[in-house]
């Protein structure tokens, strides 16, 4: 089916077909995607009994007379996080715990914060509503003091009953955009059409309730900030491109863009790539959607898309197209600081051409933004830039 | 001027002085002894409602140094001019002996006629002045008996192997909470123990007016405050939101009490309004001093008698140095308190929640099972019982546990040695054994294991903890250098001696000190994965 066929000639995507190709290959030698892309969701009832259960649990051990505690799967130790290139980042199946216990003055409060927010999500899945994080949070503000700590906690409750947080029906307020060839139904029976409009359409809040996906793109792209994205779209990008699907997470992608791109991938299969700044925080970005994230690696299976290649802006093409000095930034500490951890990272092993271009950024220094490329032309990334890439196999 | 008490003072005085001074008894040492004070009073035949009292003040068993009659008569006279002529001095010398070094027990006789009511302040000025002074010499033991007409009563200061805090230079500080109170405050199930812990501040040098200067008070002296809440709540609740009274207690540079005299000496704001001196309101307290005047006269020294000025004269340091002491002792128990009131407010979250749970569940079962837990026959009593083995389990927890106690619990016990170990490192450092991480064997895989009606345990419960978790933390003493002041008010060239904090009873101290230095961490904020 045909989307606004104003892009270029169909020979413009062989290098492209050619690798969906190596890809699709690929992942039918490693046994294929599990059914779904890995997305299982808990029915209500899985979830209400999960909650009974702990808090029979809980007066169970009161009854004891012992202090119940919370035995939660540490999230922030790297010694719990394996990688597997076909996923990513995930946890060890043993990993370390932490114990969140109603007698210790350190801790008895956010005992008593995750009971709170367990009982909300019961009411919550009983009633078959959802709310927000940010509803969660304002329902008493003061006692849980900040989103951070709300956000945290319904990780912990997600990581414990090992279900999405889909699945307790909270749903975060998505910020990132999409836009090109792609149109489906939303759970509430709205139609979107992402095409052929000027502006980007919001990431939906509800990602595993979509339905009627369609999309004939040769390509996603995935676009670090809001400033590039905006100006492709300005600058017709996709349209030109034609037909293909540009994403934005606005920086550090949340759990519903993460989600749709994962939806994506596992639904078409179509080659994702991205496009970050040539410094350590888009590299870092990007790995993200590719190997997922530490603090979420319990849900590696529906958000990571290994098959990611990085597209641009890579610290070779500095040197390639020449880009002045003047236009480069100096690494700071903190830069050379996340470069180095980056480099270290398990999945870097697996990806030397990754490795050989934050060498070449560590050897020299330097950083750039995409927006170095305007000193070429103004309209070099979407003109010049972007197409070549896609044209002849830019990426690695 | 009332007679006995007076001269009963200023005996006292003498003798710890003389005691003190000409035995040379070594800094960090304490003075020994017994004294037997006894009055006996019979009416007087001479004039109507009076009684005639006979004072004996006498040693039992050793006592160091030879009094030489002549020149203690001659001394305390001077002291008390004001004495009428009825007073008569007998020195019964005993075995006494021109040998200095030889044990020497003693006998002072002295009479006078004081009206019933005189005798009865003088005795309880005189309890009061003997009560202080053992919180200062906890080894120099009173036995204070008084006779009236045949009837006899008698009361003992002083007890044997009393706990202490050691200061310098001879003087340590009975921490027995029975000193310091004569009833208590609070019941004594609220009581965490029978003693004090004292927080030392710094020694501040005080400076000599101009005025008082050349009136024979030439030196040095150095004030060193100490401030404690008397007895040691156990329980930080509300209680300290209320404190009766603050009592002042001062010593002079050899432990003697510094008495006041309110006829002598007007009430100055120095002692008549603690403010000077301690902002209390930051705490929401509002307190009246126990400045008993009643109970502090008589006997006025160079000291006392400019004490007000001198405090006045280095009012900034004084206040500073006691406000960082009071702060000391108050903040710490504000913030348990604060702490205290968290755990409150946490536990009525955790048991709402529950409770929530439970009343909307339609898992009859899950109910069932959840009143049966707590043998509660509805939900309402579900949730009281709820509520009440919340707060059983998890306050003793969080009781303020003192240094005695510690002691006491770090002491392994005839069980499982692993766990009573543990167990006492929980008690003596609960704030260490939050969010600690687990070995992996104690999780059960949870994968797949949400299927309906399947009773999934999805906790694990506070056991032994590791040993990494519960790792005590080493004592960061908070006791200033004390200096010893230099000598007693009428030794005017004296010289600060080196600084240092006697050993003493260091291990109920490093204790105590190990037990606050924690208190800070026990209320920041847990920290983020």
């Amino acid at each position: 089916m045909a989307f606004a066929p104003m892009g270029p000639e169909a020979s413009f995507f062989e290098v492209l077909d050619r690798h969906r190709a190596s890809l699709l290959a690929e992942l039918r030698r490693a046994g294929g995607e599990p059914p779904g892309g890995g997305t299982r969701l808990a029915s209500s009832s899985e979830v209400l009994a999960s909650i009974e259960n702990i808090i029979q649990d809980i007066i169970t051990s009161l009854a004891r007379n012992e202090a119940p505690a919370f035995t939660i799967d540490d999230r922030s130790s790297w010694e719990n996080i394996k990688f597997e290139d076909s996923v990513g980042l995930q946890m060890v199946s043993h990993c370390t715990t932490r114990k969140i216990k109603s007698d210790s003055p350190k801790s008895v409060q956010k005992f008593a914060l995750i009971l709170k927010i367990l009982s909300m999500i019961y009411k919550l899945v009983q009633s078959n509503t959802y709310a927000t994080k940010r509803d969660i949070y304002y329902t008493d503000s003061q006692l849980f003091g900040n989103q951070t700590i709300v956000d945290n906690i319904i990780s912990d409750i997600s990581c414990m009953l090992k279900v999405p947080r889909r699945s307790l029906h909270i749903l975060s307020t998505s910020k990132g955009l999409i836009a090109g060839n792609l149109r489906y139904i939303e759970e509430d029976g709205t139609k979107v059409n992402c095409t052929g409009r000027a502006t980007a359409v919001a990431v939906p809040s509800n990602i595993q309730g979509i339905r009627n996906l369609i999309t004939d793109a040769k390509f996603v792209l995935i676009v670090e900030k809001d400033a590039t994205f905006q100006r492709l779209l300005d600058d017709n990008f996709c349209n030109k491109m034609s037909p293909c699907i540009m994403v934005t997470g606005k920086g550090v992608p949340d759990l519903n863009t993460r989600l749709l791109v994962k939806r994506l991938w596992a639904t078409f299969h179509t080659p994702v790539f991205t496009l970050v700044d040539a410094d350590p925080h888009g590299i870092e970005i990007m790995c993200i959607y590719k190997y997922g994230s530490m603090s979420m690696s319990f849900e590696a299976h529906n958000l990571t898309v290994p098959a990611v290649r990085w597209l641009g802006l890579l610290p070779s093409d500095l040197k390639r197209l020449n880009i002045p000095k003047d236009s480069l930034i100096p690494l700071t500490t903190r830069d050379q600081m996340k470069l180095d951890s980056i480099l270290k990272r398990p999945y870097v092993t697996c990806q030397p051409f990754w490795r050989k271009e934050m060498e070449i950024m560590a050897d020299s220094k330097m950083k750039a933004e995409i927006q170095a490329l305007t000193f070429l032309s103004s309209d070099y990334l979407s003109r010049v830039y972007l197409p070549n890439k896609l044209r002849f196999g830019g990426w690695i | 001027m009332e007679g006995t008490a007076v001269a009963v003072f200023e005996i006292l005085r003498y003798l710890i002085i003389h005691w003190r001074c000409e035995t040379g008894i070594s800094r960090g040492a304490l003075l020994e002894g017994q004294l037997v004070i006894s009055i006996e009073a019979l009416h007087s035949k001479h004039e109507a409602n009076t009684l005639h009292c006979v004072t004996t003040i006498a040693s039992v068993g050793s006592f160091y140094g030879g009094l030489v009659l002549k020149k203690f008569i001659k001394e305390i006279q001077s002291i008390l001019p004001g004495f009428s002529a009825k007073l008569s001095w007998t020195l019964e010398e005993g075995s006494y002996s021109q040998d200095m070094s030889v044990v020497t027990p003693f006998q002072i006789i002295f009479e006078i006629d004081e009206n019933p009511r005189t005798l009865m302040t003088d005795c309880l000025v005189i309890k009061h002045f003997l009560r202080k002074i053992t919180m200062v010499h906890p080894k120099i033991r009173f036995n204070f008996s008084l006779k009236v007409n045949g009837i006899l009563s008698k009361e003992f200061f002083g007890i044997e192997n009393e706990p202490t805090l050691n200061l310098s230079n001879g003087i340590a500080l009975v921490i027995n909470s029975q000193h310091y109170v004569s009833r208590p405050k609070f019941g004594t199930t609220e009581s965490c123990c029978s003693r004090i812990h004292p927080v030392l501040g710094h020694p501040i040098t005080l400076s000599i007016p101009d005025d008082v200067v050349g009136m024979d008070l030439l030196g040095e002296l150095i004030l060193t405050p100490a401030a404690a809440l008397c007895p040691t709540p156990k329980v930080f609740s509300s209680q300290l939101n209320r404190i009766s009274s603050v009592s002042i207690f001062l010593y002079g540079p050899l432990g003697l009490p510094l008495i006041l005299s309110s006829r002598e000496q007007p009430v100055t704001p120095v002692f008549k309004d603690t403010s000077y001196f301690i902002d209390l309101e930051k705490y929401c307290l509002h307190m009246v001093p126990n400045l008993d005047l009643n109970l502090d006269r008589g006997v006025h020294t160079l000291l006392t008698t400019h004490l007000s000025a001198i405090l006045t004269e280095s009012h900034s340091v004084v206040q500073d140095s006691i406000q960082f002491t009071v702060d000391q002792v108050l903040e710490q128990h504000h913030q348990a308190a604060k702490a205290h009131q968290k755990l409150q407010a946490s536990l009525t979250v955790a048991v709402n929640s529950i409770m929530s749970v439970v009343t909307g569940s339609t898992c009859s079962s899950f109910r069932t099972m959840c009143l049966q837990a707590l043998q509660a026959a509805d939900t309402q009593e579900f949730g009281t019982k709820l509520h009440k083995v919340f707060h059983e389990i998890t306050q003793h927890r969080f009781l303020h546990h003192c240094s005695c106690e510690v002691k006491q619990q770090l002491t392994p016990e005839k069980k499982d040695s692993a766990q009573s170990t543990e167990d006492a490192r929980e008690n003596s450092n609960p704030v260490l054994l939050a969010e600690t991480s687990g070995p992996a064997e104690n999780k059960r895989p949870m994968r797949g294991r949400l299927r309906q009606g399947e009773k999934t345990r999805t906790l694990r419960y506070a056991g032994a903890p590791s040993p990494s978790e519960a790792a005590p933390r080493r004592p960061e003493p908070t006791a200033a250098c004390l200096t010893p002041s230099g000598g007693e008010a009428r030794a005017t060239h004296g010289t600060a001696p080196a600084p240092g904090v006697s050993p003493g009873s260091g291990l109920e101290d490093a204790l105590w000190l190990q037990e606050v230095s924690n208190l800070s961490e026990w209320l920041s904020p847990s920290p983020e994965p």
